[in-house]
């Protein structure tokens, strides 16, 4: 009985256990479409680094699209996001990384990014906030498929679509919108880590 | 539901396969693959529930298309246009979709996009469906969309469409005057009508297919396409479908911004009575309702009604395939 109850409140205990359990029964479940292969992107960091795509080869990516000037949507988005990457622990950055992509390159320079990520306390270990030229940056959201246009008063006009990539580099699922569940998403990065 | 389960266990099989085989898998509509054709035509009307069509475009360039046309037609002949072939996809209202494939129009049905356009008003005395009988009720035409979605209602609880409700024809006064002039008693309004209606505080809405069950359970604007269309371009087909989903999620996080892009391409004169239409069509739902229900419950109904030969099983194995919504529910969540 003792025994019993240990093992019971070890399992509570251990996100990571719980964390298995939770990724196992979604691969038992559905295991998320292979889409397609993710497009490819070399941006500039919140560092000024060039990061690519290929260089996260091996981890899970979450992509989204925001600008640091969004004053509705694109923070509960990435607040969202923040929330998750507490939840993923120690995975975070080691077997899991999140991508933001500014719309708005003109403004969002650098070091505008990397204010914006220490307001949402983002462990830059495991994110990166990329910018670019204008015309990189369109590219990258045309091929992901999120719509974005500049308005007269310098708002970004845009769809908010969040994609996750397996460690082989394939687009798996799509998130469309900011008021997903976070727990879906993030039991969705944990099956796919589950995968050979 | 046929179709997912088949893909899954297909996935299943190859999960072993390479990733480049599977992708490659000639049956799968993958995104990566171009669309077989860079040209979509979509109707375009003064309807503006529709409105995830009218905002799609620049969606539409991102999945491929470099022609994206609005074909201008009027809502009762949308349905002939696609059978022609002059517009390859369009959203539609579900039960003239329906009398458009008994017809023999060659339309495959591909999804449904929302629930709730129409609202039916009455003046007083009228409380319900039931209480037409007898009634004036105002329509433009026999066989358009209000007129179908009326039978099919009044079939429903137990009228007779044809014998029990006086139909007032009135092709060229909208039947929305005629009721603000106190001619007709009832009407089934579209946006933007009902917003223009309730502004304007004439008459009273017995029923709201945005609140009202079954209305509110089954679509009223599902995606269709020209039969040879779907058939021959099956990429282009979810190309266009994705975009729509995406069009319309964007109606439900920024309706002011569609609501202004209305405006501004055209579609609608109202910048107000869009906004509203906006907010009050629950475009986020596309996930929760089956649309082969939709197809079966209309159908049942108008087939009931005499309005229909064909039966709602044939409509449904013959103008309708799921496949494309059914990947893109597994692969665009929200």
């Amino acid at each position: 009985m003792l025994v019993t109850i240990i093992l019971a409140l070890t399992l509570l205990a251990s996100p990571t256990l719980a964390e298995a359990h939770d990724a196992r029964h979604h691969t038992q479940e559905q295991r998320l479409p292979k889409i397609a292969p993710a497009p490819g992107f070399t941006l500039t960091s919140q560092d000024g680094a060039q990061v690519a795509l290929a260089d996260f080869r091996g981890k899970v990516v979450a992509v989204t699209f925001i600008y640091t000037s969004c004053a509705d949507t694109c923070p509960v988005l990435t607040s969202m996001m923040a929330h998750v990457q507490d939840q993923l622990g120690h995975d975070f950055g080691v077997k899991v990384v999140f991508v933001s992509i500014t719309v708005d390159p003109e403004r969002d320079t650098p070091a505008v990014l990397k204010q914006y990520a220490q307001t949402f306390a983002a462990d830059l270990a495991g994110w990166s906030f990329l910018t670019g030229d204008a015309v990189a940056i369109r590219d990258v959201t045309r091929q992901y498929g999120v719509f974005a246009s500049k308005s007269a008063n310098g708002d970004v006009d845009h769809t908010f679509l969040t994609s996750i990539i397996d460690r082989r580099g394939i687009l798996r699922v799509q998130y469309l919108g900011v008021r997903f569940d976070p727990d879906e998403f993030r039991r969705d990065l944990l099956s796919l880590l589950q995968e050979p | 539901m046929q179709s997912a389960q088949s893909r899954r266990s297909f996935l299943a099989v190859l999960s072993s396969a390479s990733v480049a085989g599977l992708i490659g898998a000639r049956d799968s509509f993958t995104q990566e693959a171009p669309p077989e054709t860079t040209t979509v035509r979509l109707a375009k009307n003064d309807g503006i529930c529709i409105a995830p069509q009218y905002v799609a475009d620049e969606l539409l360039r991102a999945e491929g298309f470099t022609d994206v046309r609005y074909v201008k037609s009027t809502p009762a002949a949308v349905s002939d246009a696609m059978g022609r072939g002059e517009v390859d996809m369009s959203l539609h209202f579900a039960a003239p979709l329906i009398t458009g494939i008994d017809a023999g129009a060659p339309i495959t049905v591909v999804a449904g996009v929302h629930v709730g356009c129409f609202e039916l008003f009455a003046h007083e005395g009228i409380r319900s469906i039931r209480d037409l009988k007898g009634t004036k009720v105002g329509v433009q035409g026999l066989g358009l969309a209000p007129h179908v979605f009326l039978a099919s209602m009044a079939a429903y609880v137990g009228l007779d469409p044809v014998k029990d409700i006086d139909w007032v024809l009135s092709p060229s006064v909208r039947p929305k005057e005629l009721f603000a002039e106190g001619k007709i008693d009832a009407f089934l309004g579209f946006p933007p009508e009902p917003q223009e209606l309730r502004a304007r505080n004439i008459g009273h809405v017995i029923v709201n297919s945005a609140l009202d069950r079954p209305w509110s359970q089954n679509f009223c604007c599902m995606l269709a396409g020209n039969r040879n269309y779907v058939r021959n371009y099956p990429v282009a087909t979810k190309r266009v479908l994705r975009a729509i989903l995406k069009a319309a999620d964007l109606c439900v996080t920024d309706p002011a911004r569609v609501a202004q892009r209305m405006v501004d391409a055209g579609f609608t004169a109202r910048y107000d009575y869009a906004l509203q239409t906006l907010k009050e069509v629950p475009y986020g739902k596309w996930r929760e309702y089956d649309p082969e229900d939709t197809i079966r419950f209309y159908a049942l109904r108008l087939h009931q009604a005499g309005m229909i030969k064909v039966s709602p099983n044939k409509i449904l194995a013959d103008a309708t395939d799921w496949r494309f919504l059914n990947e893109l529910k597994r692969e665009l969540k929200g």
